[in-house]
């Protein structure tokens, strides 16, 4: 690539910015919940999954604490969960087996769906900082509920074989 | 990776000679020993995967290296080259292991011909079947620095002094697996939770058990202070998962030089027999590489075990790795 016209360097430096613009777009719109955190779990990405889910606009959101934004998460017990994803530089994981959810959203159909809330599969990943510290968390939210429906399902059919071959 | 040929003899002239009776097509390399204490010691360090042996030697004879090799478990073909015609010695030596006997002097044509006929000559593409005791080694070794790490990670984030485990390096076939998983089962119930690993051409997955009386004390130890019930334990499981596969993974990853993805953990069954576990969940492997480690905490009664296993697959990837671990510090 010709390195002589002034242009090139702007032309690059503006390819970065429009990357950037539709990386932000897809984290926007993917299907996860995402969460980004500092170490006082203050809220520095709050996308459109969550603001869609919560009725929270990222506007508003970005800037308060978690635990304002989500008064049912128990301060103690969160950081604990995240002290080794800031520690360790590991991810930590819920499920919904564990803990149904952790932000309680409606059901994402609310007509077909049988259960009231969406079941929810947490990850909480580290996000290293340019000088290798652990400074913002990332949280995603799964929606699991189709697999837990199911699971109980399954469960309810199990109990109900287990019955009829007593009784037989 | 080149096969690694070991030729022991006292003689440096029959050495020599059995050396030129080598395919001369074939990639080897070619070690020499001159006694049997020496063989056994190139052994050690994972060179011959074929070794020519010679019966009449001083220090340590042909009879002392076969009966060593067994004991060791050391995991190579022997083919024993001697002057010894006696059927007894052909009959003592087979017993001991080795392959098959060659009659001295040697010539090309037997020699490759007895190489064929044990299917030496192929070897060098097949996974190995069992784990050489230098790569052995080496996944020990690797795991041990990643355990150092994660126990140093483990006594900071927990406040406690975490008894290192010695890793359990071997390949296992499924039927040793229910061996193994029967053997945690004789001590308690259980609960389990599985979780996928992959990246850089390395998958496998992780199982993390802990036993149902540790519950209380890993509760105390992660700082939970609310009444274990059903619930809580699966919660306590999940962190003690967490940690102990993130960071043994973290610090595997690290000298392998790959970054392992971790899926999302899935619950195996609480309070559920482990053999009732494995034949549900686990009846599509054949063999697999498993790394066995099983932690204690000092002052509390705590009994969790981490099974990393990995894919067949993964192993030539890894087996790659090694390979390059070891030439360096050649």
């Amino acid at each position: 690539m010709s390195q002589t016209s002034a242009v090139t360097p702007i032309k690059h430096a503006l390819d970065d910015v429009l990357e950037f613009h539709w990386m932000m777009d897809m984290l926007q719109t993917v299907d996860v919940g995402i969460v980004v955190m500092d170490r006082d779990f203050t809220i520095h990405i709050w996308n459109d999954f969550m603001e869609s889910h919560s009725g929270l606009k990222a506007a508003d959101a970005k800037g308060l604490s978690l635990f304002k934004v989500n008064p049912s998460i128990e301060p103690a017990w969160f950081e604990q969960k995240t002290k080794s994803v800031f520690d360790l530089k590991i991810r930590s994981f819920m499920t919904w087996e564990q803990r149904p959810y952790l932000f309680k959203f409606a059901n994402y159909r609310p007509i077909t769906g049988t259960e009231d809330f969406m079941y929810q599969n947490v990850a909480i990943s580290p996000l290293t900082s340019a000088n290798g510290k652990v400074d913002f968390i990332s949280m995603m939210i799964y929606d699991t509920t189709d697999k837990a429906a199911a699971k109980k399902q399954l469960e309810a059919l199990q109990v109900q074989i287990d019955e009829a071959s007593e009784l037989s | 990776m080149a096969l690694s040929v070991l030729i022991c003899d006292d003689s440096l002239v029959a050495r020599k000679q059995v050396a030129k009776c080598l395919p001369q097509d074939w990639d080897v390399s070619v070690h020499f020993a001159k006694h049997g204490e020496d063989a056994i010691g190139q052994l050690c360090d994972g060179k011959g995967q074929l070794l020519l042996l010679d019966l009449n030697m001083p220090v340590m004879d042909g009879y002392q290296t076969l009966e060593t090799i067994r004991t060791k478990h050391i995991d190579t073909n022997v083919v024993v080259i001697s002057g010894d015609i006696q059927p007894e010695a052909h009959a003592r030596v087979k017993a001991l292991g080795a392959i098959d006997f060659i009659q001295k002097p040697v010539d090309a044509a037997m020699l490759q011909a007895v190489l064929h006929k044990h299917q030496v000559l192929q070897k060098t593409e097949v996974v190995d079947t069992n784990l050489p005791y230098a790569i052995r080694d080496c996944y020990q070794e690797i795991t041990n620095i990643a355990m150092g790490q994660a126990g140093d990670h483990l006594a900071r984030i927990m406040n406690v002094f975490v008894k290192l485990p010695i890793p359990n390096v071997n390949l296992i076939e499924v039927s040793e697996l229910h061996m193994m998983l029967n053997d945690i089962e004789a001590h308690d119930r259980v609960s389990a939770v599985c979780q996928g690993f992959i990246g850089g051409g390395v998958s496998g997955e992780a199982l993390c058990m802990l036993s149902d009386s540790s519950f209380g004390d890993v509760a105390k130890i992660l700082n939970i202070t609310a009444d274990v019930d059903d619930q809580m334990q699966l919660e306590v499981l999940m962190d003690a998962a967490s940690i102990l596969i993130g960071t043994c993974l973290t610090g595997i990853g690290q000298q392998l030089d790959l970054s392992l993805r971790q899926g999302q953990p899935v619950v195996l069954g609480q309070h559920r027999n482990v053999s009732e576990l494995i034949t549900a969940n686990l009846n599509k492997w054949r063999r697999t590489l498993a790394i066995e480690l099983s932690y204690g905490i000092e002052g509390y009664d705590v009994q969790c075990d981490l099974i990393l296993l990995f894919t067949e697959d993964s192993m030539v990837t890894m087996n790659k790795k090694l390979a390059h671990l070891l030439e360096d510090e050649a």
